[in-house]
């Protein structure tokens, strides 16, 4: 018997998802429980699996368009069995061959009316043990009589799941649906399972703080591929940062006595032009620092390209200033002007945009003294800059006022460890702090 | 402890009481009968030698005025029990066991009891439609009706007295296959189990069920002969890994519900065996309490193993077919798995 | 066993709230039968008639009888009662002479009828009364109502409304009072259509060769609901039929009192003694309908009108007047006395209470 893909209604705040893609073709067998196609909810993306074991017969929703949730994507039957066109598709006879379908016919073998196909058969004593243990029904394999899952069933899924994670699937599908971090959740008791209730609980605490009136607003293609690519940053990498106070006085007075010597014409340097050229410089040194990654593999590179973090009303953009380890101060100062101005201006083009490896990220201007910058993919490395202010200090053992500021590392402990991030960090702080090594082309680490 | 058979356990039973209060008579047809069979299956055998003519009461073929009598004494102080030949023909007394004994007490207001008692056997046993029916199930749905119905020797004994000293009308079914009766009331095909009976006094109490034999997967209730049936049944599946419980309500109203729900908690699965036409049976009932009742812990679909919706029939092949026996009941488990 | 040793094991011990019943033991001496029909003459030659105030207290029954009839047949009218009614209303003269020799241990067992039996036997006024308007202070606790009415406290048994139903259960009754050694009768009254139910037959056929004390007392009113006794009988009486089962079958005029009460005495005599079971048919009519939703449109006036002339109360009243055994003053006391204990039994019915919805599941069995 035929049998319906809907959407789930897994998003607790949208009516509607992007169906992001099928992961089966036309004419492909399709096994229940494993995934088929891949949706896009305003948190994450989420693989949902084949309500039914058959052949994928029909695709109603193409990748990339909007879906309402519970609505229908696609028909699973038997190779050679009619389906029927329209709304509510019509009984058909059932045929003795076919693949049993275990949630498309009723006890007696009739067909089931549209509404019920996809209704899991379980006896009642199945079922109680499976709301107490919170198992999913839908992940438990029928052998009782008539294809229901009897209490049998439902203990042998608990077997198997016994040397499992301490979260209920169920808690965590919940949690991943509403963007709720697990690390978030406390279970009811100290060692105990996170359960969807825990889950739920946590949940309540945070929606319980929402702001009242709500005006809900779409969000951009801009808005939604930077929210994609930040939860898959977030979900692909385990990522670390390290926080530096710098003492960047010496830096302060060399660009000062710089700015002197220009002319009208130059264009000024920002702090942000320096931070290129000595990050840069380091990258050289430190070539897992300025890899890339797939996920599987680290690509390292001889170029340095170095992104910097524009606010634009857009939202962040990060347009890259190619091989910024071979260009002179005043050359990257022309250069990143340039492409603040048309990132600004929205005239910014995506070979502008790509093949970073590295982003030097800056919220300075805006008063923020240190924080976590996420990582952009596919680098493995990002840099956040924090701003310069007076502050009291120790310099040769005396105090005095200095101009201090930090700089906070997020690298991905995937590839990159502690240390050697580290290590970088410190070279660039150095040359920071004492830019006229850069004359003595020094390529030790300081311990 | 002695052995007998049920209806040597029936007829102690009736010695005893009738010794014990001398407001206990008999009252039937062909009961006391110099002679005579003592009823047509030995129950009462002898007794009018000990207890005369005038307490063991032979009546005309008036099952009417053999009900109605033994109401009137009731109501008015004696304790009577009385009997019909075959239960069949609790259908020609009908109004007076449904009507008046039945909701005397009721209707009076709480001013009179009907401490009675009727014994029926019932079962098929190759006589045809009209002596072969299993009509419990007619009087378990009249309010005001006890209805107790023993398998065993000791039961048959320890009931019999204790619907005796109930002060409400009690009718007692037996199985005509099961009494043991000997010489020429012997029934071809009986089981006739010997049963071991306490010397001493002990009643068994209205009410209370016991199960027959233990198990974890499946609960059978089972009543009279098919009590056998299902024990043998149970050795059957037992072989096959199956582990039933067997029950036998002994009493089917009132019915000892706890027993049965208690065991359903635990295996998860019922079938219920009668010797009566399917649509609705006593199985019925039981089914449809058990799946109000103890719904969550159901694994698998109620069965019942009953008779098939038509009179009982003569010819033997006929008969057979018609009655539960063991592989019906084995068959009717296994669907369960 | 003896009479003294023998309690109504199955009758109630303290009821609560309600009235106690009255009494209306009779005595009297045997006498035979009668078959006069004549207007205001009572048969008086069989025999010694009881003296005067006995006869007084059986008119009182008569009247007491006629009027809580008329009186409920108003309160239903009204809309106060909720049951419908089966009016005894022109057989006063068979409860009130046959009860008249009853004991208050001797059993009385009734039909769909019953008023009229209930309160000859005893049953007090009231409780009757409030069982009609169905409230928790009747004789049956509003469980059965009128069709069930009895107090086995004064020996009524509650009526059995299945038509032909009492035969065999009188029969048992009597069968216990002869095992226990008592010399209790039973009397069964039924209506012509009950000698038709096979019930009716069986009772009698084992009351016959058991020889039990019970008195079969039919109240021919000639009709069994619609249907005139004509049309279901071959024979011309009911107490033909005494022959086939080898009892005495003995006709009154059920409307002349006096017959009534020798026949009956010499029935229950004959039973006390060991004598046996008696048929006694008393040739009578009801004045109302078969119940109160009966227009008696298969009746005549003429036939009605008739039989009003032999109205047994007025008859009766008056041989008492015209035989000096009462005055007419004394008579209306009786009157008024009547009229009195119905209006207390309608006061005591309206302002009792209704049972309580727990009472549905009271007295199922007896625990």
């Amino acid at each position: 018997m035929a049998v319906d893909i809907t959407i789930p209604p897994l998003s607790q705040t949208m009516d509607t998802v992007i169906l992001v893609q099928w992961l089966k073709a036309v004419g492909d067998e399709v096994v229940n429980g494993e995934p088929l196609f891949v949706i896009e909810t305003d948190k994450a993306n989420l693989d949902v699996e084949s309500p039914a074991t058959g052949i994928l017969r029909r695709i109603i929703a193409e990748p990339g368009t909007e879906v309402k949730v519970r609505s229908k994507i696609g028909v699973i039957a038997s190779p050679d069995e009619i389906i029927p066109q329209g709304p509510g598709p019509k009984p058909t006879p059932e045929p003795k061959a076919a693949q049993p379908l275990p949630t498309a016919t009723g006890p007696g073998g009739q067909p089931l009316p549209p509404e019920q196909r996809n209704r899991i058969f379980a006896s009642p004593r199945a079922r109680r043990l499976a709301q107490q243990e919170e198992v999913l029904l839908a992940e438990v394999t029928a052998t009782g009589p008539q294809q229901m899952i009897v209490e049998q069933d439902v203990r042998a899924y608990l077997e198997a799941r016994r040397a499992a994670p301490e979260v209920t699937p169920v808690a965590r599908r919940v949690a991943e649906a509403v963007g709720l971090n697990l690390t978030t959740v406390v279970p009811a008791r100290p060692g105990a399972r996170i359960t969807r209730a825990d889950v739920e609980a946590a949940l309540a605490k945070r929606e319980a703080v929402a702001p009242a009136g709500i005006q809900w607003v779409d969000l951009s293609p801009t808005r939604r591929t930077i929210a994609r690519r930040m939860a898959e940053s977030q979900q692909a990498a385990a990522e670390v940062t390290l926080t530096r106070e710098v003492d960047a006085t010496e830096l302060v007075h060399l660009r000062e006595r710089i700015l002197e010597e220009l002319s009208e014409r130059d264009r000024r340097p920002a702090y942000n032009d320096f931070l290129v050229s000595i990050v840069a410089r380091q990258l050289k040194q430190h070539p897992y620092v300025n890899a890339t990654t797939n996920g599987e593999r680290i690509g390292l590179s001889e170029e340095v390209h170095v992104a910097v973090a524009v606010d634009t009303e857009r939202g962040l953009v990060t347009p890259v200033v190619r091989n910024a380890d071979q260009k002179g101060l005043l050359q990257l100062a022309q250069e990143r002007a340039e492409l603040v101005r048309r990132a600004l201006d929205g005239s910014i083009t995506p070979e502008e945009l790509g093949g970073g490896t590295f982003t030097i990220t800056n919220l300075g201007t805006l008063g923020v003294d240190a924080f976590t910058p996420i990582i952009n993919p596919p680098q493995v490395a990002i840099l956040g800059v924090g701003r310069i202010r007076s502050a009291p200090a120790v310099h040769k053992e005396e105090l005095c006022v200095r101009q201090l500021m930090y700089l906070s590392l997020t690298f991905n402990h995937r590839f990159i460890d502690g240390a050697p991030a580290a290590r970088f960090l410190a070279d660039v702080v150095r040359l920071i702090e004492k830019p006229h090594l850069l004359w003595l082309d020094v390529s030790q680490s300081i311990p | 402890m002695a052995k007998m058979t049920i209806a040597e356990a029936l007829r102690q039973a009736l010695r005893e009481e009738m010794r014990r209060d001398e407001r206990v008579f008999c009252i039937g047809e062909d009961i006391g009968i110099e002679g005579g069979f003592g009823g047509a299956f030995t129950v009462t055998l002898g007794l009018s030698e000990e207890f005369g003519h005038d307490r063991i009461l032979d009546t005309p073929i008036s099952e009417i005025a053999i009900a109605g009598v033994a109401i009137g004494a009731a109501m008015a102080g004696m304790r009577p029990i009385a009997d019909v030949q075959y239960g069949d023909f609790l259908f020609c007394m009908m109004d007076q066991l449904a009507n008046q004994a039945a909701k005397m007490r009721y209707m009076s207001g709480g001013q009179v009891a009907v401490p009675l008692v009727m014994r029926a056997p019932v079962g098929a046993t190759a006589r045809g439609p009209q002596h072969a029916q299993s009509l419990e199930a007619f009087f378990t749905h009249i309010p005001g009706l006890k209805v107790v119905a023993p398998a065993t020797a000791y039961d048959a004994k320890g009931l019999l007295k204790s619907a005796v000293r109930d002060d409400n009308p009690v009718i007692v079914f037996e199985h005509k296959l099961l009494y043991g009766s000997k010489g020429p009331r012997s029934e071809r095909g009986a089981l006739s189990p010997i049963g071991e009976v306490p010397e001493e006094e002990y009643l068994v109490p209205i009410g209370e069920g016991i199960v027959r034999r233990e198990g974890k997967d499946v609960t059978i209730v089972a009543k009279l002969l098919t009590v056998y049936r299902a024990l043998a049944a149970a050795e059957v599946l037992a072989r096959q890994g199956i582990e039933v419980e067997v029950i036998d309500p002994r009493t089917l109203v009132p019915l000892d519900k706890e027993l049965i729900l208690a065991s359903v908690r635990k295996t998860g699965r019922l079938v219920i065996v009668e010797e009566d036409n399917l649509t609705g049976g006593w199985a019925a009932e039981i089914a449809a309490i058990v799946a109000d009742e103890a719904f969550m812990w159901l694994d698998a679909p109620i069965k019942r193993v009953s008779a098939p919706d038509v009179p009982p029939p003569f010819a033997p092949v006929l008969e057979r077919e018609y009655v539960p026996d063991e592989e019906k009941i084995v068959a009717a488990v296994l669907s369960l798995f | 066993m003896k009479s003294s040793d023998v309690n109504f094991s199955n009758s109630r011990n303290a009821r609560d709230g309600l009235p106690n019943p009255s009494l209306s033991a009779g005595f009297g001496n045997p006498a035979g039968a009668s078959r006069d029909l004549s207007n205001s003459s009572h048969s008086t030659d069989a025999g010694e008639l009881p003296d005067a105030e006995q006869l007084t207290r059986i008119y009182h029954t008569m009247v007491m009888i006629r009027r809580f009839e008329e009186r409920v047949n108003e309160l239903y009218l009204q809309g106060r009662i909720p049951s419908t009614l089966h009016l005894y209303i022109g057989q006063e003269a068979i409860a009130a002479g046959v009860c008249a020799n009853l004991r208050q241990d001797d059993y009385v067992f009734s039909t769909h009828r019953p008023h009229g039996h209930a309160l000859a036997k005893g049953v007090a006024p009231q409780a009757i009364m409030a069982e009609l308007f169905g409230k928790a202070t009747g004789c049956c606790r509003a469980k059965g109502g009128s069709m069930h009415v009895g107090d086995v406290r004064v020996g009524m048994f509650p009526a059995i409304a299945i038509v032909g139903g009492n035969a065999p259960i009188a029969a048992g009754a009597a069968l216990a009072a002869k095992m226990q050694g008592t010399d209790r009768v039973t009397v069964s009254f039924f209506g012509d259509g009950a000698a038709n139910e096979g019930a009716w037959h069986e009772g009698l056929n084992v009351a016959a060769i058991w020889e039990l004390p019970v008195i079969y007392v039919c109240e021919n009113n000639l009709y069994a609901a619609s249907t005139s006794f004509s049309l279901t009988f071959k024979v011309k009486n009911v107490a033909d039929r005494a022959a086939a089962y080898g009892m005495p079958g003995v006709i009154v005029d059920g409307n002349d009192v006096l017959a009534v009460y020798q026949a009956s005495q010499a029935a229950i005599e004959r039973a006390r003694q060991g004598g046996g079971p008696t048929l006694i048919e008393c040739k009578t009519y009801r004045q109302c309908g078969h119940s109160r939703s009966d227009p008696r449109t298969y009746r005549t006036h003429e036939e009605e009108a008739e039989w009003k002339e032999r109205d047994p109360i007025p008859r009766f009243h008056q041989w008492l007047l015209d035989r000096g055994v009462c005055t007419a003053e004394q008579l209306d006391e009786v009157a008024l006395n009547v009229e009195q204990t119905v209006d207390e039994a309608i006061i005591f019915a309206e302002s009792s209470p209704e049972p309580q919805v727990a009472d549905l599941y009271a007295d199922v069995f007896k625990e």
